[in-house]
């Protein structure tokens, strides 16, 4: 299976989750809000665990893992 | 008088509970409960003015991110005429944002990280000298000082000023939940001698500027939005601000967490024997034993919210402490757990654009100052026969007695 991991930066408000739990696959700005260390997300199954963790830790909903690459989008 | 005799309520049942009163402690965790439960909404006639409680934490966290209806122009559901000004907090987006970008960088983890070993330090001292005491207040002897020594050290300013600080933050919280006017008045008393310090010390940095990525003094004298310079008024109220919002917190979390401590000894030997669990500890803490029960925010206009009809300038109660103890976001939401799968969802930091822009660095002095605690002083109790009593507006055990051999 491919998944992507999808950040939503303008729900981002900096709470630091994210790259505490997923340090690998995001990082943090000089603000304290994600960035990304990789373009594009694209998940291999040994990130994938990784990856839910770090949407299951966002408080604000702001990372999510996108399953449908039909739909695929560049990340920004 | 009675507000919901003026006020429209629409479908919501009208409940009259006084939150700014003091009460035992634990008290009014049990009361909000029972209000969440009764309705998603309930209109609260306890104050002057009356205020729209919405207290589940699907509704809580969407009204939080509502920002073009619900302002922060204030930001007490207690009262809609709060003078008391706060930076950023009293902004809205844009403006909010802009001046939070100033601020954030630091507020960042990496930036906490900097504090760090002071933090050990101070821990370290204050524990070493408190030890042979055998019997102390834990709010008056420990956790007020120490989050207010880091606070100066934040701004670049002298420690041993922690002691003169301490009656004026207390004066200040007694007039943000005032009932009567002579704590108004000593709100306003307090404001003028901190602003007073705040003024002298940003003078002072003026003749001397320091590198305005690490001092955040210097930082807010050189920032500008827009093309303009930030005046000193308004450096004033953000580290007024800062102040007010980190120190009775940072107390408050403590007083809560060592009681809980105290009382399972079971428990606290866990942690003990693994310090690595602190950080756990912590956020269920913030989660179970929510401080700051409301963010109040102001309707701009006439509108409906969740059934109620609002007038432009009436307040709305976002519940953070009853969101936090929501059964329908959090199983068994009274039970203290600190392996629960949502940890951290909890509103104890607020959310949205305006979550608390210190909470990592309440999380680093908080683990530091448990973990430093538990490493000299392993073992302690609640002083028998303590009579605990909890503020009302933002709760705090009034005081927590310990004692130890």
């Amino acid at each position: 299976m491919s998944a992507r991991l999808v950040v939503d930066f303008n729900r981002c408000t900096g709470h630091g989750r994210c790259y505490t739990v997923s340090p690998d696959l995001l990082d943090e700005d000089e603000e304290g809000f994600v960035t990304v260390r990789h373009q594009p997300l694209a998940l291999s199954d040994d990130r994938l665990a990784e990856a839910e963790d770090a949407a299951a830790a966002c408080p604000e909903g702001a990372v999510r893992i996108d399953r449908n690459l039909l739909n695929h989008v560049e990340a920004p | 008088m009675r507000s919901a005799e003026q006020h429209e309520v629409g479908t919501c049942p009208v409940a009259h509970t006084d939150y700014r009163l003091d009460r035992p402690a634990f008290e009014t965790y049990a009361l909000l409960n029972a209000e969440r439960e009764l309705a998603p909404a309930v209109w609260n006639d306890s104050t002057e003015h009356g205020f729209l409680m919405v207290s589940r934490y699907d509704d809580v966290t969407r009204l939080l991110r509502e920002h073009d209806t619900l302002v922060n122009d204030c930001v007490n559901a207690f009262d809609p005429n709060m003078t008391i000004p706060l930076l950023p907090n009293s902004l809205n987006p844009p403006a909010h944002n802009k001046l939070r970008r100033v601020l954030n960088p630091f507020f960042s983890p990496a930036a906490v990280k900097r504090l760090e070993s002071l933090a050990h330090e101070r821990a370290e001292s204050l524990v070493a000298e408190l030890a042979p005491r055998k019997q102390i207040d834990l709010g008056a002897d420990f956790a007020m000082i120490y989050p207010t020594e880091l606070f100066l050290a934040l701004l670049g300013l002298p420690v041993e000023d922690g002691q003169m600080f301490l009656p004026w933050v207390e004066g200040i919280f007694g007039g943000f939940f005032a009932s009567t006017p002579e704590e108004l008045a000593a709100a306003e008393s307090a404001v003028q001698n901190i602003m007073g310090y705040f003024s002298d010390a940003v003078a002072e940095r003026e003749k001397n500027l320091l590198d305005p990525e690490t001092d955040l003094v210097s930082r807010l004298l050189e920032a500008t939005i827009d093309g303009e310079h930030l005046t000193k008024d308004e450096i004033n109220t953000i580290c007024l601000t800062l102040m007010t919002a980190g120190l009775d917190t940072t107390r408050s979390s403590l007083g809560y967490m060592f009681h809980h401590l105290a009382s399972r000894p079971d428990e606290r030997k866990r942690l003990v024997a693994d310090p690595e669990l602190w950080p756990k500890f912590i956020e269920e803490s913030v989660r179970l034993y929510s401080l700051i029960i409301m963010d109040g925010r102001q309707v701009t206009a006439d509108v409906d919210v969740m059934g109620c009809p609002m007038k432009k300038g009436d307040m709305v109660w976002l519940g953070l402490a009853q969101a936090n103890r929501d059964p329908r976001k959090f199983p068994d939401p009274d039970a203290f757990d600190m392996e629960r799968d949502n940890l951290n969802h909890h509103l104890g930091f607020g959310a949205g654009v305006h979550r608390c822009i210190g909470m990592h660095l309440a999380r680093a002095e908080l683990v530091i100052a448990l973990e430093t605690w538990h490493r000299m002083i392993p073992d302690y109790r609640l002083a028998e026969g303590a009579e605990l009593t909890e503020r009302g507006g933002q709760l705090r055990l009034q005081s927590l007695p310990l004692e130890w051999d």
